[in-house]
């Protein structure tokens, strides 16, 4: 049996006469962390809510061999009436388990995402930014899913609580074999955490640069990071997408090691050549 | 049963923090004095003789059966109002036309005052129970079906993809999602009209029945009886109190643990 994948290809959609996204290909194979950085309104959402079949598919072609997704929100969107306890049960309790193991599997995954009991029996509206965000990372990661979609989910933390979300992911990755679509706007979080980067651009949104990072996430430190994050800003693709203006050595631009461009989007309709975002 | 032990459990604490509540009821108290004491007995008797006269009411075993009546009729009414409003309200909920089509439809409900309501229905049911309960249902209705149109027009789409995405079965949907927050919105219409249903009662009473506090009333005032008067409306007053922040409230505040004082869900 072959290793499940998320196959896109072609994806397209429009809401009303708007067109927000034209022509996403992206594979995803088993155990890969795939980020999509782009700036906000180009469709990231979209796309992550049509992966996850919260939005019909028009056109295009959407292939999800994974069997078990689970997705963490833009927003920690925590039952208000419920425990963090609770809430990070809920998965569980959907899935037709005995009423202790729910909990007692929620509360061990609560613990390993920094939630101590105190916290766990709290309602959401008395828990900070930060708890929210850890509960609801918990909720998606206690179900075991085998693919994770995640939309900007830590993008209103601060780089400290953020760092700590980072690493309890990658050790949750470390120990688990999970494939990732993680949607963000902050590049260095997509180097830091996943093996491939793909830059989308608007207006339509689509794929406009991509990058493979060979070294293991875990492996990566700060310097790295850096360096790493710097050389894909001196893409001008990547300038472009951001609404940054040309470096004045844009010619020298993807020499760095790490950085591979495989451009996507050849087939530009209306006439467009080649690419430009 | 975890409900009432619950409510046992929080009532000192709740008993405690009604000073305040208390006092402003004995500053009213003092008000009423100075008034009695101003205009003399025959406009307003003084607190005092007041509860003396509700207290021989009660021990001279007057009172009860009336106040038995009239509950009876304001709890018919009620109930129907709840029934009805309840499951009617959730369904036009639901639906963006009817909440549209309903919308007009219960603001004329609101406006009619509840005495033009008791008129309609002395014509229709005559000195019937009819007449009370149809009156305490139709000014209850409209207040019940608005707090249901509102739990379910405000539920939040971003939950319902959120359990979806993690795969709610049916009556987990209902139960953790739908009901908890319809009923954060149905709770407190119930106890509006709980408060309405009682001053409809007495009301439609007074003008249409031979029994009940308003019959009472009735008669106290052709009598010229005013102390009796105050007796009988201190003793409607008095049981929707006790109802109100002995039951309704704590079970209200029990069933709103999660939801942040004076906050409203998004
Ligand atoms: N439900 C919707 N109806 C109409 N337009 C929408 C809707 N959701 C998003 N959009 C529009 O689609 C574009 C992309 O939105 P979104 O996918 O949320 O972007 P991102 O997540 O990258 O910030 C935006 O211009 C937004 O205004
Ligand atoms: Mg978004």
């Amino acid at each position: 049996m072959s290793l499940p994948e998320l196959k896109l290809r072609g994806v397209s959609h429009a809401y009303a006469l708007k067109t927000v996204l034209e022509g996403i290909d992206l594979d995803l194979p088993a155990g890969r962390v795939l980020a999509l950085v782009g700036p906000s309104g180009c469709g990231k959402t979209t796309l992550l809510h049509l992966c996850a079949g919260l939005l019909v598919l028009r056109t295009g072609a959407i292939e999800n061999g994974f069997r078990n997704p689970a997705v963490m929100f833009q927003q920690p969107r925590l039952l208000p009436w419920k425990t963090a306890r609770d809430n990070i049960a809920l998965g569980l309790k959907a899935a037709g388990l005995p009423q202790a193991e729910c909990i007692s599997r929620a509360q061990a995954m609560g613990h390993a995402v920094g939630l101590d009991a105190a916290a766990l029996d709290q309602f959401p509206h008395t828990l900070s930014g930060g708890m929210q965000s850890r509960a609801a990372l918990a909720r998606a990661l206690v179900l075991e899913p085998d693919l994770l979609l995640m939309d900007e989910p830590f993008s209103a933390l601060d780089i400290g609580l953020k760092a700590q979300l980072h690493r309890q992911l990658l050790d949750h990755l470390a120990r688990r074999s999970l494939a990732v679509l993680m949607i963000t706007h902050d590049l260095m979080e997509a180097v830091r955490l996943a093996d491939s980067v793909l830059v989308m651009a608007s207006d339509p949104g689509r794929i406009a640069h991509r990058i493979e990072i060979a070294a293991p996430a875990l492996t990566r430190d700060d310097a790295f990071v850096h360096r790493t994050t710097a050389e894909l800003l001196q893409a001008p693709a990547v300038r472009e997408c951001f609404g940054l203006e040309a470096p004045p050595d844009a010619g020298m631009a993807c020499e760095g090691s790490a950085a591979m461009v495989v451009r996507i989007g050849s087939a530009q309709p209306r006439g467009k050549k080649g690419f430009s975002c | 049963m975890s409900l009432l032990r619950a409510w046992l459990a929080g009532l000192p604490a709740y008993l405690w923090s009604g000073w305040g509540a208390v006092a402003s009821l004995l500053l009213l108290l003092a008000a009423w004095e100075g008034a009695s004491a101003h205009y003399g007995a025959l406009i307003l008797p003084d607190p005092a003789s007041t509860f003396a006269t509700l207290h021989r009411l009660i021990d001279s075993g007057a009172a009860w059966p009336e106040l038995a009546v009239t509950a009876r009729r304001a709890l018919a009414g009620l109930a129907l109002a709840v029934a009805t409003g309840s499951l009617l309200g959730l369904a036009a909920g639901v639906s963006m036309t009817a909440s549209m089509m309903s919308r007009p439809l219960v603001t004329v409900l609101l406006g009619t005052p509840p005495i033009a309501w008791l008129v309609l229905a002395m014509l229709w049911f005559g000195a019937d129970d009819g007449t009370p309960v149809f009156t305490v249902f139709i000014a209850c209705f409209p207040i019940v079906f608005v707090g249901a149109l509102q739990g379910a027009r405000t539920l939040d789409h971003h939950l319902k993809d959120m359990a979806r995405v993690f795969r709610l079965p049916l009556a987990m949907k209902l139960f953790d999602l739908y009901l908890p927050h319809v009923v954060s919105y149905l709770f407190p219409a119930w106890i509006t009209a709980l408060g309405t249903s009682w001053k409809v009662v007495v009301m439609a009473e007074l003008l249409s029945s031979a029994d009940g506090v308003g019959a009472a009333l009735a008669v106290s005032r052709s009598h010229l009886d005013t102390a009796a008067t105050l007796a009988w409306i201190g003793a409607v007053v008095g049981l929707l109190l006790l109802v109100e922040y002995l039951l309704l409230e704590p079970v209200k505040r029990d069933v709103e643990r999660w939801r942040e004082v004076g906050h409203e869900p998004a």
